[in-house]
């Protein structure tokens, strides 16, 4: 069973929408223990032993409803026998529909394979049954075949498919396996086994040979979140590499954080191998931020639970990793000295502290050079062996501001020197001023350059008309013109 | 080459670039050094944030040291990489924060070099605490600003580019002259003239007579030997 909380569902919850999510999940925990995040916003847990406790799906789901509605947070359940399945009819319930003058649009949308809830007449129980969708024992691959490709992840495959004439799954799931595998890859293989109604990757047969779990323990107890996501992104990286070494990777992943009074919070997240170390980490801290007391609290500094005594990484459901395939050669070797001393500064000052740069092509000497977080993979934003016309020749400047500073250039009569559409100056620089530095006098100017970039999207269109400018301290400068007003982008000194 | 061979013939071979004692420099730059290089756990000053200051670090880099920018987000990393710096052996923290004397710690843990403008006045504890933390790491501590304990002390006294016109021609090369001075072995003030950068992107040694001919030699240090022997000889091309 899939329960899904659109208000909450986003990839980057903020710590109010965290707490709500975790106080969500902890009232579907009080009906089902093992229950799994898938993201936020959505999770699930196997349906079937709570269902026979609480009189049926539909009654569990009415009530686990009911009860996520009495914290104010609209909810939809979804029950099939795959997650897949699940989370597409927990996102078909709606819950708009409970409204009596929409509900017969609605009737004849709803195929008749899927069992929709009759009526009841309890009232909370009939306000929240148009929110639910079961899909009953072995109806899930009739389900899913009307469903359009579209509801697949893969966006690139789903269009592919779509221009291929295959619009539903169904259509898609009587390919042959065989056939999908050899023309679509790993990839597709898998989607195929979604569209099926099976699970994505087929469970390895064998149980894992050690316990691949990893933890760590605080003493003493950490009151605050930085240490322990940053303890968080070692142990992740520990726990990948342990899983690596034997050719595996984790469908989930259980973090379960213990309190100095011995409380617990234990979640299970996604992981299907995607997740990089600095993504476990984060899902450490929305956990561990929805365990905390709200920020305006009196109390806020010294919280009930007295920090984290110990943080534990458990890999759920192994399966055999397929893909995903690292560069084979490395980057320049990273001692383990320098390894230490940069990650002790990121967990002083936080991951996006310390950087690596690495150089590109671009037009702007700023965007030659990316500067990438320490520990995560280098690439350049732009690539470095294209011709990049318009970029500034010469040489490089030794001081490039990361935001353009501004600054006033004027001519002999005290005027802003402007420039016109077809690139005509107004009249020659004679002084340059920057704030909080004293003025100085133009010797020397170049230009201007026009360069007219990304066209084409309007949020990053950027016209300018580019200067060089020798000052009479014998410096020089890169100043550029861009909407009338006069920006330095580098010194050269 | 007999085992046996006494080794002063090659000691002018290896200028400085042994290992043990200091971190090379760019050729060009070590006549600026006391000991021809950068000496291991000490401090150096430079006035101000600069290219001098990339082209002190580069030779280091490139040689295989380790490299931290701590404090200066505007390094301008591709003109350093024009100089011999290794980008992939760099580590920038832009923004060291009020914590930056453990942080530039912890990065002389790690880096041979560190490259620091300091957010804020350091005390004379921080700087003593700092000092030796250089010392016990054998790295070398590089700071863009004023430093009082700085074993050596360099600052461009003038720089004046070329190429560029009224209204046209684009920037070449800059002819800077760097002044050197500092505490003991170092307190000779020794001056160089240097293109800084040179038009394909390094340093090379200034020869007078390629100095622009509007130089401006009024500068404060126009008593110094070599400013005089520049202007006398421009003197003589132009008479």
């Amino acid at each position: 069973m899939v329960v899904s909380c659109p208000d909450l569902h986003g990839p980057d919850p903020d710590p109010v929408s965290a707490r709500l999510l975790e106080q969500v999940i902890a009232v579907v925990i009080a009906f089902c223990p093992k229950v799994e995040v898938v993201e936020p916003g959505i999770c699930a847990f196997g349906a079937r032993g709570p269902a026979r406790y609480f009189g049926g799906e539909m009654a569990l789901a009415a009530r686990i409803i009911a009860a996520v509605a009495d914290l104010g947070v609209e909810s939809r359940a979804g029950v099939a026998d795959g997650l897949f399945a699940a989370l597409l009819a927990a996102r078909a319930a709606s819950p708009a529909a409970a409204a009596p003058a929409r509900k017969e649009s609605v009737g004849p949308r709803v195929p008749s394979y899927v069992r929709c809830a009759p009526p009841t007449p309890q009232g909370a129980l009939a306000d929240s049954s148009n929110a639910i969708m079961v899909v009953p024992p072995g109806g899930t691959a009739q389900f899913l075949a009307a469903q359009p490709v579209s509801v697949l992840a893969d966006q690139d495959l789903a269009g592919l498919l779509k221009r291929l004439g295959l619009g539903a799954l169904g259509d898609f799931a009587a390919l042959p396996a065989r056939d999908v595998a050899s023309r679509f890859g790993d990839a597709g293989e898998c989607a195929h086994r979604l569209a099926r109604g099976l699970d994505p990757r087929p469970l390895a047969a064998r149980p894992p040979p050690a316990d691949l779990s990893v933890a760590r323990e605080f003493g003493p107890p950490e009151a605050r979140a930085e240490p322990v996501v940053f303890a968080a992104k070692a142990l992740a990286e520990q726990l990948h590499a342990g899983l690596a070494a034997r050719g595996l990777t984790c469908v989930r992943v259980q973090i379960r954080a213990t309190w100095a009074d011995g409380r617990e919070s234990s979640r299970l997240w996604r992981h299907d191998g995607l997740l990089s170390a600095a993504g476990v980490a984060d899902r450490v801290r929305w956990q561990l931020d929805g365990c905390r007391p709200p920020p305006g609290d009196a109390d806020a500094e010294q919280h009930p639970q007295g920090g984290v005594a110990a943080l534990r990484l458990a890999p759920d459901l192994l399966v055999r990793a397929a893909g995903q395939q690292l560069a084979l050669w490395g980057e320049t070797v990273v001692s383990d000295r320098v390894a230490r001393a940069a990650m002790r500064v990121q967990a002083m000052l936080g991951h996006e502290a310390v950087l690596r740069p690495v150089l590109g092509g671009g037009r702007d000497f700023a965007g030659q050079v990316t500067p990438v977080p320490f520990g995560e993979k280098k690439e350049p934003r732009l690539a470095a062996d294209q011709p990049w016309p318009g970029r500034v020749i010469g040489p490089a400047p030794g001081v490039v501001y990361p935001a353009a500073r501004e600054a006033e250039v004027t001519d002999d009569a005290g005027e802003i020197v402007t420039v016109s559409g077809r690139c005509a100056v107004s009249a020659a620089p004679a002084r340059l001023a920057v704030p909080g530095e004293p003025p100085r006098r133009v010797t020397g100017w170049a230009g201007p350059w026009p360069l007219a970039e990304r066209w084409w999207d309007p949020a990053a269109a950027r016209r300018r008309a580019r200067f060089q400018l020798a000052t009479d301290d014998g410096r020089a400068w890169l100043a550029v013109v861009q909407d009338g007003r006069w920006l330095i982008e580098a010194g050269y000194w | 080459m007999p085992v046996g061979e006494p080794g002063p013939s090659r000691v002018p071979e290896l200028p400085g670039v042994s290992g043990s004692g200091t971190l090379p420099v760019l050729p060009v730059l070590r006549e600026l050094l006391p000991r021809g290089g950068l000496a291991r756990g000490s401090v150096l000053a430079v006035a101000e944030f600069g290219l001098l200051c990339l082209a002190l670090v580069a030779a280091a880099s490139a040689d295989g040291a380790w490299c931290g920018i701590a404090g200066i987000p505007e390094a301008g990393v591709l003109a350093a990489a024009g100089l011999g710096l290794d980008a992939g052996r760099t580590l920038l923290v832009p923004e060291p924060g009020p914590a930056w004397p453990q942080v530039v710690a912890s990065l002389l843990d790690g880096c041979e070099i560190v490259l620091l403008r300091p957010p804020a006045r350091a005390s004379a504890q921080v700087r003593q605490r700092l000092e030796a933390t250089v010392r016990r790491g054998r790295g070398v501590l590089l700071v863009a600003g004023d430093w009082p304990g700085a074993q050596v002390r360099l600052r461009v006294v003038t720089q004046r580019w070329t190429g560029l016109g009224d209204g046209h021609g684009r920037l070449r090369a800059c002819c800077a002259e760097v002044v050197a001075d500092g505490r003991g072995e170092a307190a000779m003030t020794r001056t160089r003239w240097l293109w800084l950068p040179a038009e394909n992107g390094g340093v090379a040694v200034a020869d007078p007579r390629d100095l622009p001919a509007d130089f401006p030699f009024d500068v404060p240090a126009a008593d110094l030997p070599f400013t005089r022997a520049a202007s006398a000889l421009r003197a003589v091309s132009a008479g």
